[in-house]
């Protein structure tokens, strides 16, 4: 076999999948070809059909999609050249995981829990190799230490539940490359991880290429992701493919006004356009050219708001929960002693990883959850200490959107009654007629047709869903909204647009935003200050700008570092 | 581990005090007469006044109380010189015990077996009775379970594995009659066809137990094949059940993620449902069964009752009748201890198909 150097490794073309005959194809004449020792990059939105790519090329599609058109050749013009699409299913078991490997998205999810570690490692090279038991064995510790897991020893033992995130998706990895095979296949292997994790899986991935050569299909929404380690890139939109070239061309000048949209609907660090453009736009205009804000306007709206004193003094808050671990009671000192405070008319960013507190500490805010002790001063008064028909009218005037759209709303309520339940329940609005009127107006406001009041949740996508938590929240009038991840599980195109919403209805209805989040680009874009938050303490607050600029603690550096994508020649930073 | 135990021990007892405190409230508050009930209704004044004060029946209902518990506890106090005394526990009934500690001038903390009493009806010890009846509910109810299990996680599997053949669409016919047939008329039905139209084909009788005394009076001889026809009719229900169950429970897990893990490393299906399907599939099962099983040896009343079959449900329908609180009461505790048991059993087997729920943790 040739293993020279950059020979062709997979030839894909016109691949067309497809959810039967009366459907339009999920999949739509793509080509490709895949490289030794090269990363291509296959980047698109939810239900741009990558991932059924990926599962094509392993024949692992769900019950229904078939490939209906097109090739994949394996190792093509070689004696060993095969043809995907023509195996019959016991070839296939053979080329699945010893030439063709994958590493999917949800480490948890996709790891047997009732199975250890060791075990589903060892199962892989037990099928593809000839190795004794015990050679097995050694092999799967070697590398789980390739894969710098922590006493290799003990994950082999370990079953998943027990293992973090990142160590889950390096045994994921560690599966997928122990045979060394020729292609691997990674479906958002980081997408689950917080950003630093995300940033050392990367860096391993890159030097595990460099010793073993596999070609690597990185699958990814994330186009900072995908430029730390893609040498070329295909942008797919909506099962065909947009365009596909070197990395840095397709980054610094893309052709299609697809990818242009997804370039540039994205917040980052050095642009701050007043209103972020969207792919909608670029698909319409082909071209957006979006306005800067100005520094004196920055300025004279951060003297105005910080001239007035503060809406919200939080004093010493505490969060803990007792949490059972077995039979052991352990606390989780989720808020731990944190003061800090609110102004009228700001966006208060607050960003830390996943486990930090951010999000008790925001429900803590709303008194969704109990705090220990401290304070929350709202005029003068502890909220944390009022009960009864003064903690309704508080909570009438603080509201909250919760990160995931599809479980937060009550999916056998339309949507119109969702909106107009709180307005009912603290007895606002007038009657029903009147309250109908400004639910219709409400939607309106957050851009959905009027007429859809009548729909279920489930009719909705997911930006049409979260853009019904913002109305909903705003039904009562609020002074205040604490927005918990509410544009994190959402595509970038769909979050340009909310991100655009919310800025808006935040001009037009004088409101005053906490943006919980751990997507630090768009944090600092949304935000006037930021609070950095690490293991429920603030390690760093400060206007949004200079904190990004001069991070002060170690903590905020590496954060703001591991954003993927810096690296780059293009500004996509 | 052990403080997981301890704990579950110490609950199991709070449940088994609280169930002894409700039946004995429980007769204290229905109407009827215990005495009547033994004497029937021409007896004199007299005589039942005898019986009453035999029983107990004629001191304080808290009186009664105390003492029952005292009975029933393990740890017990004991007058050792007025036979009169309520603490006083009669050598005969009670041996052997051991004395452990003075705790008066003339009373004893000891240990001692718990004492069930004597049925009111038959006058023998209740502990006797239950320990005749038991083995037959158990093994009654052990066929029973263990014939549906096998049974039914073959054709659920079979089923999931085939979805969508006919051989799916008629395990799904079958268990979903097996589901919807009430197990009285299913007794009446499966004695009359099997026992009594087909009885000199099968040779099987409608009525008998394990152990029958033949037609001379000698001796004791086992019948194995009278527990078929019960066994079976016991067994439809949860067969029914486990059937859907398994076939559901594995087409489920063969949708994880983790399965398609495993065919992207290159398993064969047969590995892949051995492997990793079958033991992630199992856990619904395992409360199923074990949730019937308890409920079997808690006694089946009606199939018991049809088949003639002499177990737990058996004796206490009988006892219930005759206002024979001492066995009605030995019945219910020994049914809760079944439940307590098993479910400790069936929390140890969930920790080791699924190791996320491991008892105690690390």
């Amino acid at each position: 076999m040739n293993r020279n150097n950059n020979t062709c490794i997979l030839r894909v073309q016109d691949l067309t999948v497809s959810f039967g005959p009366s459907h339009k194809p999920v999949v739509s004449g793509l080509h490709f070809e895949l490289h030794r020792g090269e990363t291509l990059g296959l980047v698109g939105e939810s239900g741009s059909g990558k991932t059924l790519t990926g599962l094509a090329l392993l024949r692992l599609l769900p019950p229904g999609a078939h490939v209906v058109r097109g090739s994949i050749l394996l190792y093509p013009g070689t004696p060993e050249e095969k043809s995907i699409t023509r195996l019959n299913e016991e070839e296939m078991t053979a080329i699945r995981g010893r030439h063709i490997s994958m590493v999917f998205q949800e480490p948890m999810t996709s790891l047997n829990p009732s199975m250890r570690c060791g075990h589903q490692v060892a199962e892989a090279l037990a099928i593809h190799s000839s190795l004794t038991p015990r050679q097995i064995r050694e092999e799967v510790l070697h590398w789980f230490e390739e894969m710098h897991l922590p006493g290799p020893g003990r994950i082999y033992h370990a079953y998943p539940h027990e293992l973090s995130g990142g160590q889950r998706q390096r045994v994921m990895m560690a599966m997928a490359l122990c045979t060394r095979p020729a292609v691997l296949i990674a479906d958002e292997p980081t997408t689950a991880l917080d950003v630093t994790i995300q940033q050392s899986i990367i860096r391993l991935l890159k030097n595990l290429q460099e010793k073993y050569r596999p070609g690597i299909l990185f699958i990814t929404h994330d186009l900072g992701l995908i430029s730390e380690i893609a040498g070329r890139l295909a942008v797919m939109q909506e099962g065909m493919l947009a365009e596909q070239g070197p990395l840095a061309d397709v980054l610094k000048e893309p052709k299609h006004p697809y990818t242009k949209g997804l370039l540039h609907c994205r917040p980052v660090y050095t642009r701050q356009p007043v209103r972020l453009p969207t792919v909608r736009e670029f698909l319409e205009k082909g071209k957006v050219e979006p306005e800067e804000r100005r520094e004196e306007d920055q300025i004279s709206k951060r003297q105005q708001i910080y001239s007035s004193p503060p809406m919200l003094v939080i004093k010493d808050l505490k969060t803990w929960f007792t949490r059972r671990k077995g039979w052991k009671k352990e606390t989780v000192r989720a808020v731990n002693r944190v003061s800090f405070e609110v102004y009228r008319g700001e966006t208060l960013g607050l960003v830390g990883e996943s486990g930090c507190g951010k999000t008790t500490l925001g429900r803590s805010l709303l008194n969704l959850v109990h705090a220990q002790s401290g304070q929350i001063l709202y005029s003068g008064v502890n909220t944390l200490e009022i009960k009864g028909k003064a903690l309704k009218a508080f909570r009438r005037k603080f509201q909250i959107v919760f990160q995931d759209p599809y479980s937060s709303l009550n999916p056998r309520i339309t949507v119109g009654e969702t909106i107009m339940e709180p307005m009912r329940v603290h007895g606002l609005s007038g009657n029903r007629i009147s309250r109908q009127r400004k639910m219709y107006r409400l939607l309106e406001k957050v851009r959905l047709d009027p007429s859809h009041a009548g729909r279920f949740p489930h009719e909705f996508s997911g930006g049409q869903r979260q853009r019904i938590g913002i109305a909903r929240a705003l039904a009562l009038e609020p002074e205040f909204i604490i927005f918990d991840e509410s544009v994190s599980s959402l595509d970038v195109s769909v979050q340009a647009e909310i991100l655009n919403l919310m800025n808006q209805l935040k001009e037009e209805f004088g409101l005053t935003y906490i943006f919980i989040s751990h997507d630090l680009s768009v944090v600092k874009y949304m935000s006037d200050r930021v609070l950095v938050m690490k293991n429920g303490k603030l390690v760093e607050s400060g206007e949004a700008e200079e904190l990004f600029r001069n991070p002060k603690e170690q903590y905020t550096r590496e954060l703001i570092r591991s954003v993927p994508g810096q690296s780059m020649p293009v500004q996509l930073f | 581990m052990i403080t997981f135990l301890l704990k579950r021990i110490v609950y199991s007892l709070l449940i088994l005090w609280g169930v002894a405190t409700l039946i004995f409230l429980l007769f204290n508050v229905l109407p009827g007469d215990p005495a009547r009930m033994l004497l029937g209704q021409r007896a004199d004044e007299k005589s039942l006044e005898a019986i009453r004060r035999d029983l107990g029946l004629d001191r304080p209902v808290g009186m009664q109380y105390l003492k029952y518990l005292n009975d029933l506890s393990p740890l017990s106090l004991h007058n050792i010189n007025v036979p009169e005394h309520y603490f006083y526990l009669d050598t005969d009934l009670y041996a052997p015990f051991v004395s452990l500690a003075r705790t008066g001038e003339n009373t004893r903390l000891v240990l001692k077996r718990p004492y069930l009493r004597r049925s009111y009806q038959s006058g023998r010890n209740v502990s006797a009775i239950i320990g005749e009846t038991i083995p037959n509910t158990f093994i009654l109810a052990t066929a029973a379970i263990v014939f549906a299990t096998i049974t039914g996680l073959i054709m659920g599997l079979a089923a999931a594995l085939r979805k969508g053949t006919w051989l799916d669409h008629a395990a799904l016919f079958f268990s979903a009659i097996g589901m919807s047939l009430p197990s009285f008329f299913a007794a009446i039905l499966i004695g009359w066809i099997f026992a009594y139209l087909l009885g000199d084909i099968t040779g099987l009788n409608l009525t008998g137990n394990l152990y029958e005394i033949d037609d001379f009076g000698e001796g004791r001889h086992l019948m194995l094949k009278n527990l078929i026809l019960p066994a079976f009719t016991l067994g439809i229900r949860p067969l029914a059940v486990i059937t859907q169950l398994s076939r559901n429970s594995l087409l489920e897990v063969l949708s994880q993620d983790y399965i398609r893990t495993a065919r992207a490393k290159g398993l064969h299906s047969a590995r892949i449902i051995r492997k990793h399907a079958l033991r992630n599939s199992l856990n619904p099962v395992v409360t199923a069964v074990s949730g019937w099983f308890a409920s079997m040896l808690a006694g089946v009343i009606f199939v018991e009752y049809i088949f003639g079959w002499k177990g737990l449900g058996y004796i206490m329908v009988e006892a219930l009748n005759q206002y024979d609180l001492p066995l009605v009461l030995g019945c219910v505790l020994t049914i809760s201890i079944v439940f307590i048991v098993i479910n400790l059993l069936v929390d140890m087997v969930y920790s080791w198909l699924d190791p996320r729920i491991r008892i105690g943790g690390d």
